[in-house]
């Protein structure tokens, strides 16, 4: 949808001084969160409109906080992940923004990668990303919750596809493709000229939403968490970079 | 892995004669649609040689002597062989192309180097190897599947790939030292050789052992004493795995190949077989001089008119015997 000047006024003035997103990841300088501190969401007021409902490269992404959290190797689970991770590997940071309207909550991901890798073939591997949250609190295990009780809601983009899928686990090794699948997402991949290659990606869902298994957006704190596979690196399943512990989200409207 | 009973094969190497039925009737049963066009469940290869796919056998996987996982690799495209087609509807039935041509340029393939073997003339040698998944009672795709979507069957130990389970994360395909899980890309998940379970619930034998033209292939519980696997594997020990040293402990068996002596320079048999005992000895393991000795005199035995049970069990005169399904 076109936006007109009274939506483009209206977004200036959700801009947060100090925290707009820079031009590139290595242009950035976003504030660092940490596990289980507390992120407010931002809310898009009615009205406004993204170009698509996923569009990365909506100018709305200008006017809201970023924020980045450090990506760590995920902690080995199951002997074909320890033979394989790396756990010297160089810090890495994943940006984000959150947001949400009167009826829908988004999370837009960016991150460094020099390589495109969207095939799944025989011996190469996706580039990805997942966004994970507590179907109760902060108690639950940020490593694919704990058991079918304490289990956790994620949505995973994959390159391949440029898809959205909603899952849930109760643990690492039960990751289970939900009945209901109301997450959307969309993609772009920046080659910058001079600075890191990065993936950009939006993802979003119905605040209200059916599932058993469908983490609840209707509450005022939403623990979450991130991953990303590198394809080049054969990244898949266990083998990632996760963020350490949950990220309280503040879904309170201001 | 203990399971109640192991539905187990034996493959007479002596007579198989590389016609790959077992490969075809095989590939019409399961593999020529789907996805899975380039997998071959079994295949025959011609040994020594590459294997399939190329240097399988040194892609890694299995465990190490502790019983820890080992890294594997997965084959790329060009490992296996991209399968090519030819233009035939162009070149010889609407002719709007001279020439028949393949689709892909063909650089690799399954039995690219069939009958190419080692040695010069006259000690040039070569055997056939047919190959499936050897269902193993200790399975290395199992071990790797982080998803436990890989499961033994208890009441035959047949090991499958639960189709919902899998999320092709591909380290069955690496951790298998046989290179006998495949990645099915149009679905982006594993599949493999699932020993014609569909057939056997219904007293039938595999499609590549019914369909086998040397009548090579035995098939049975190996803890039934009457039945063939028994006899060739544990009573007479002339049925060996391929690479126990990978660590799965296979419950497919192969009866090494016997072969010519070698000959010298004056043209004269030498006391050494054609096919080197230590080659067969990397393949198959110790127990192959042993196994080739017991073959020897049971068939000087047989051949003198005397009775033989492992003969008549390896000559193999009544599929009823061959497969013995319950």
């Amino acid at each position: 949808m076109q936006k007109t000047i009274a939506t483009l006024t209206a977004m200036t003035l959700l801009a947060a001084p100090g925290l707009s997103t820079a031009e590139t990841l290595a242009e950035a300088n976003v504030k660092l969160i940490e596990a289980y501190d507390e992120v407010k969401v931002s809310t898009i007021p009615d009205g406004i409109y993204l170009r698509s409902v996923n569009d990365p490269d909506d100018i709305i992404w200008e006017r809201l906080p970023e924020y980045r959290v450090n990506m760590l190797p995920a902690p080995g689970v199951h002997e074909s992940v320890e033979l394989r991770v790396n756990y010297d590997a160089e810090e890495t940071f994943l940006y984000m923004t959150l947001a949400k309207t009167s009826e829908r909550f988004y999370v837009r991901l960016r991150w460094v990668d020099e390589t495109r890798n969207t095939a799944t073939a025989f011996d190469r591997f996706r580039d990805g990303a997942a966004v994970q949250f507590s179907l109760g609190d902060d108690e639950t295990s940020y490593i694919m919750g704990d058991g079918p009780d304490s289990a956790v809601n994620i949505w995973y983009w994959r390159s391949d596809s440029n898809s959205v899928q909603n899952l849930a686990a109760g643990g690492p090794g039960s990751t289970t493709m939900l009945d209901e699948q109301p997450v959307t997402g969309d993609s772009m991949y920046a080659e910058n000229d001079g600075d890191p290659n990065e993936w950009t990606v939006v993802m979003s869902r119905p605040i209200a939403a059916d599932g058993e298994h469908t983490a609840s957006l209707d509450r005022d704190i939403v623990p979450m968490a991130f991953a990303v596979w590198q394809g080049a690196e054969q990244q898949r399943d266990g083998l990632k970079s996760v963020s350490d512990g949950w990220i309280l989200l503040d879904m309170t409207s201001d | 892995m203990a399971v109640k009973r192991q539905l187990s094969m034996v493959m007479d190497l002596n007579k198989c004669i590389g016609c790959h039925t077992c490969t075809s009737a095989c590939k019409l049963q399961w593999t020529n649609r789907n996805g899975r066009e380039y997998m071959y469940w079994n295949n025959v290869e011609t040994m020594p040689g590459t294997g399939y796919p190329k240097n399988y056998a040194d892609m890694g996987g299995g465990f190490d002597a502790d019983g820890a996982l080992k890294m594997g690799t997965e084959p790329s495209a060009e490992d296996y062989g991209v399968p090519w087609d030819y233009n035939y509807e162009e070149a010889l039935m609407t002719g709007t192309d001279p020439w028949l041509r393949p689709n892909v340029k063909p650089t690799w393939g399954a039995n690219w180097d069939e009958d190419e073997g080692e040695g010069e003339y006259p000690n040039s040698y070569y055997f056939y190897l047919p190959r499936l998944c050897n269902h193993c009672e200790n399975p290395a795709c199992l071990a790797a599947c982080s998803r436990n979507a890989i499961y033994k069957r208890q009441e035959d130990g047949i090991v499958l790939i639960d189709q919902e389970r899998c999320r092709g994360y591909r380290y069955c395909v690496s951790a298998c030292p046989y290179k006998k899980v495949y990645f099915n890309e149009e679905i982006s998940k594993s599949e493999k050789c699932i020993f014609c379970y569909p057939r056997i619930e219904k007293g039938l034998p595999t499609a590549c052992a019914k369909q086998c033209v040397g009548r090579i292939r035995w098939i049975g519980y190996r803890d039934d004493e009457d039945g063939p696997i028994h006899t060739l594997v544990d009573k007479y020990k002339v049925a060996l795995p391929l690479h126990p040293e990978m660590g799965t402990k296979p419950n497919v068996f192969y009866v090494p190949p016997l072969s010519p002596p070698k000959i010298d320079a004056n043209g004269g048999a030498t006391a050494e077989s054609r096919v080197p005992l230590d080659y067969l000895e990397s393949l198959f393991g110790d127990g192959v001089s042993a196994a080739l000795d017991t073959i020897t005199a049971e068939r000087a035995k047989k051949a003198d008119g005397g009775e033989s049970e492992l003969m008549d069990t390896l000559i193999g005169y009544r599929h009823a015997e061959m497969f013995k399904l319950s």
